[in-house]
């Protein structure tokens, strides 16, 4: 009698640790693919070619100029266009600097408002000033300013 | 310290009641036959977690759901393990399926007072064939396609009816971006929530009734 129920419980813990360990094995073959799975278009790389914004003819001393560029991306399985906005300044017509226009309070896209002498975003109206450093409002930092070269006239930045 | 939180839930909850009701309940001395509706859950299971994996990147219209199937396949890290995963397992859900109505019909074990578990078991056969005529039209691929136009064509064979059902199995004459959407939506929400209900009831009877012993000779 007791003999054959030690043997029962012996019988019963293995099957229990048996079903638990396949269980388990199975469970993690689907389980961790599925994370990679889910992460995988969160950890693609963006391209990092120059992109070429346009003739720098156009930008006065002083005065944000906004370009605009209309480039062919993929996301996911769908090819579009994206337009890249970026606003170009030059205090010397030798240095350039650009400008994004995603407020860095929460990317809303901010506007340069001539009369105002300042960068205007209409979220959470957020001031910047010519040159990007916060003037009134929540963004926490300035604008963000692209990598970028000039090529016989010719404007390039990096996103990054 | 999780024996305690089990001491908690089950004062609450009486789980453990619950817990001895499925796991620990009696059954006859059986054979391997009788794991075939287990091992049909088990793959439906697994059809349920892969095909809700498979959503996060399906899209049902006819301009992206096959490029949507092949950026799946063949951009995202182990695409192919989940697809490959619900595709093979569409196929043994119903050759398990056929099998466990065999193993019941020939162990007698669909008679009294079975028949009710014997019906939500037919039903089920024919929402396991739902899913994968439903499914088989989602990559949106020639062979997709044609299936299903030959599929649906059947439909329309039926007497006096049959243009009726056939139209309303395609959404309009012909096989469309409404197709599409319809076959989706019946794939995902109609027969997983008619399934999920069905088995509740069917495993709810198994358990209650007691499943049935090996017939002997003289039965
Ligand atoms: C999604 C499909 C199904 C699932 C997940 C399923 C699941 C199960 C499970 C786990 C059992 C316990 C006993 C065993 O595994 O043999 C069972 C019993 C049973 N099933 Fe199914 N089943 C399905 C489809 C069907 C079909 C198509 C039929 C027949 C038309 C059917 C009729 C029965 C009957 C009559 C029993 C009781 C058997 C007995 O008491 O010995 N089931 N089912």
């Amino acid at each position: 009698m007791d003999k054959s129920e030690g043997k029962q419980l012996g019988r019963r813990n293995f099957m229990k640790v048996a079903i638990a360990s396949i269980g388990g094995v199975i469970g993690a073959a689907i389980g961790l693919p599925a994370i990679p799975y889910i992460m995988g278009p969160a950890l693609q790389k963006e391209s990092d070619d120059w992109i070429q914004l346009g003739s720098i003819s156009k930008v006065e001393l002083n005065i944000p100029t906004l370009f605009k560029k209309t480039i062919e991306t993929q996301t996911g399985w769908i090819d579009t266009e994206e337009e890249i906005s970026a606003y170009v300044l030059t205090s010397n017509g030798q240095d350039y600097v650009v400008m994004s226009n995603v407020c860095t309070h929460l990317a809303c896209r901010v506007r340069w408002i001539p009369e105002q002498d300042s960068f205007f975003c209409p979220c959470h109206n957020g001031v910047f000033a010519k040159d990007g450093a916060v003037v009134a409002g929540p963004p926490p930092r300035p604008l963000d300013r692209f990598e970028s070269k000039v090529e016989d006239g010719v404007i390039f930045i990096k996103r990054g | 310290m999780l024996a305690k939180i089990g001491d908690w839930l089950d004062e609450r909850f009486s789980w453990r009641e619950v817990w001895a009701a499925i796991f620990e309940r009696k059954v006859p001395h059986v054979n391997w036959f009788y794991t075939l509706g287990s091992a049909t859950l088990f793959v439906a299971i697994n059809q349920a977690i892969t095909g809700i994996l498979l959503t996060l990147y399906y899209v049902p219209t006819p301009d992206h759901a096959y490029d949507s199937v092949v950026y799946i396949t063949t951009q995202l890290p182990f695409g192919w393990l989940i697809r490959g995963l619900h595709h093979w397992g569409a196929s043994a859900m119903v050759v398990l399926t056929v099998l466990h109505l065999l193993r019941v019909f020939y162990f007698g074990a669909y008679k009294y007072p079975r028949e009710a578990t014997w019906i939500t078991g037919i039903i089920l056969l024919l929402i396991v064939i739902g899913f994968g005529f439903t499914g088989y039209l989602l990559p949106w691929d020639q062979k997709s396609f044609w299936a299903t136009t030959v599929g649906t064509q059947i439909i329309g064979l039926a007497p006096f009816v049959g243009d009726w059902m056939l139209r309303i199995a395609r959404g309009g004459r012909d096989i469309s971006a409404v197709t599409l959407a319809r076959f989706f939506g019946t794939h995902v929400w109609i027969l997983p929530a008619t399934l999920a209900a069905l088995v509740g009831i069917h495993l709810y009877l198994v358990i209650r009734i007691g499943i049935t012993g090996v017939p002997k000779k003289d039965e």
